[in-house]
């Protein structure tokens, strides 16, 4: 009987989808570049609350508290390479919960504190007129870092304690939007996007009715795309502000303040 | 251990040898400084311009050219012989090694990256210079030391670029030093002294020394080849953006040493007087001449 249940609880860790892992590289910006027209440098801090959910079973919400600072390059008006060097926590939710009642375990978050991560992005830009234009950008993020957290589990009368690991969180989004110049240098922006995240999983301990398992796996987004609208507003003495929001599954938002050199 | 024993050394220095400027400030406001008995045999030709009767053609015009007029000012230097010596070895030094290292350097490190090098050693040394202003109850000067600190950090990247330095935010880097902050307070240089590789200096201005090891954060990186690799790496990067400055110098003085000695105290000078000017204590007594402000008062 034993057996059957190890073997049955492995198959369900096997075929069961993971907790995702994905990652947001933090805000997509206005389309059009903020640099001077000759070209030069802007940089900025950020701050994006990001939520998702993702189609594995079960269904998990992954939650980002993400700050970054960015340097960007852009010239002409029309295209722009950016940078950012960024730290994010994790939580996710029911990652620990058993649904077999012979695996019992204290807590289901999952939650992991700051790792810092690298951005990378580029933008191109039309202008239609001075006040309309239209533009694409794609941005990739790399995760070095490992977050663990662990659980203590009752199991048929054990205690033990499990670590899951997640690690090599990457993501790639692809992008399109359209710029409104506003009166008093508003740039209104609001566009759809692709995206890809992927990230390693895995459990130190095989626990029978939870959703992990401890062979490596690999965890990904439930939706392909959503969409993004926000404004990038002058402030004072050089500096911006950038609200933005983005809709996947969930609501993410953040803001941003820039520099113009 | 270390750290303390070389602050007690150096407090115990500049109690030792730095009296305070004696007549520190003298009734017309200036500054007095001891006198050099061996050097300037330049400025020995020159009238003295405390000497009114020297310039008697000036009687005929009725505004007072004394604001334009430069201070005379001299050090003691009972040193001078164990000082030349010195002075040739940083010279050797800088002829022999650092400027071909700069040079180098320069032809590998393009402009932009020897410029936020440059940023970033200015960006660690705010600790000494936040201290300072604090010290020298320049309250404002301190207050925009943290602005620019917090600008630069977050939009400079790390400290990397100056944007506070930029004609928008316009924050003005707080140049100064414990050195100057005992100036402030009115003590006076004590008498000139050539450091080996640090070069010219003096027992009050070598507490710069704190600032430049003690209140500067790399110098706490672990292993100590480390943190001298970086000390090394900075000379040779200021060194790589000030190629010529020293040549002119040395190159058109009939006696480098002295010229160097004149150019350092009067800079110092300079940069006390600066620093008096925005001190809360001591800007009222460097604002003008007395008759100035009775004047204002009375009107």
């Amino acid at each position: 009987m034993k057996k059957r249940l190890t073997r049955i609880s492995l198959i369900f860790f096997l075929v069961a989808a993971f907790p995702p892992g994905a990652l947001a590289g933090g805000m997509f910006g206005p389309p059009q570049t903020l640099s001077a027209a000759a070209g030069g440098l802007n940089t900025a801090i950020g701050y994006l609350y990001h939520e998702d959910t993702y189609k594995n079973h079960p269904r998990h919400k992954m939650r980002h508290n993400i700050i970054y600072s960015q340097a960007a390059w852009g010239k002409s008006g029309m295209w722009e390479i950016y940078g950012r060097l960024a730290a994010a926590d994790m939580k996710m939710s029911d990652a620990f919960r058993s649904c077999l009642p012979a695996a019992m375990n204290i807590g289901s978050e999952f939650h992991d504190y700051w790792k810092f991560f690298g951005t990378l992005g580029a933008k191109g830009f039309y202008p239609v007129n001075r006040f309309f234009g239209g533009g694409i950008f794609m941005q990739a993020s790399y995760n070095p870092g490992k977050y663990t957290d662990e659980t203590p589990v009752l199991y048929n009368g054990s205690f033990f304690v499990a670590d899951l690991e997640i690690k090599n969180l990457w993501d790639i989004n692809l992008g399109a939007g359209l710029q409104a110049t506003l009166p008093g240098g508003i740039r209104a922006y609001a566009g759809p996007f692709v995206y890809l995240a992927r990230a390693d999983a895995r459990m130190s301990h095989n626990i029978p009715g939870l959703p992990l398992g401890t062979e490596k796996t690999f965890l990904k987004n439930k939706s392909p795309g959503g969409g993004y609208f926000g404004a990038d507003i002058p402030l004072i003495r050089g500096f911006r502000l950038n609200i933005e929001g983005q809709y996947t599954s969930r609501f993410s938002a953040g803001a941003a303040i820039s520099y113009v050199y | 251990m270390k750290h303390s024993l070389c602050l007690v050394a150096i407090f115990a220095w500049l109690a030792l040898f730095c009296a305070p400027a004696s007549g520190a400030v003298s009734g017309d406001g200036k500054t007095a400084y001891a006198a050099n008995t061996a050097a300037e045999p330049a400025m020995a030709q020159m009238p003295d311009p405390t000497d009114e009767s020297a310039y008697d053609d000036d009687d005929d015009y009725d505004y007072d050219d004394e604001p334009f007029g430069e201070e005379r000012v001299t050090i003691s230097d009972p040193l001078e012989p164990v000082n030349r010596i010195a002075h040739v070895f940083n010279d050797r030094m800088y002829f022999w090694v650092l400027k071909p290292a700069a040079v180098v350097y320069k032809a590998v490190a393009p402009e932009p990256v020897r410029i936020s090098v440059k940023n970033l050693h200015s960006h660690l040394g705010y600790p000494a210079r936040f201290l300072s202003c604090l010290l020298q109850t320049d309250f404002t000067g301190a207050a925009e030391e943290t602005g620019r600190f917090v600008i630069n950090t977050l939009w400079g990247i790390g400290g990397l670029m100056d944007p506070a330095a930029g004609e928008n935010i316009n924050l003005e880097k707080q140049d100064t030093d414990l050195g100057e902050t005992l100036g402030v307070y009115g003590v006076g240089h004590g008498f000139y002294i050539v450091w080996p590789v640090f070069g010219p200096s003096s027992p009050r201005d070598s507490a710069s020394f704190i600032d430049e090891y003690l209140l500067y954060p790399p110098f706490y990186i672990r292993p100590w080849y480390a943190s001298t690799a970086l000390t090394a790496l900075e000379y040779v990067n200021s060194a790589s953006l000030r190629i010529g400055e020293y040549e002119s110098l040395v190159g058109a003085a009939i006696d480098p040493y002295v010229a160097m000695r004149n150019a350092y105290v009067q800079y110092r000078m300079k940069s006390v007087q600066a620093r008096q000017a925005r001190s809360l204590l001591f800007k009222e007594e460097t604002a003008g001449p007395p008759e100035v402000k009775e004047a204002e008062d009375e009107n």
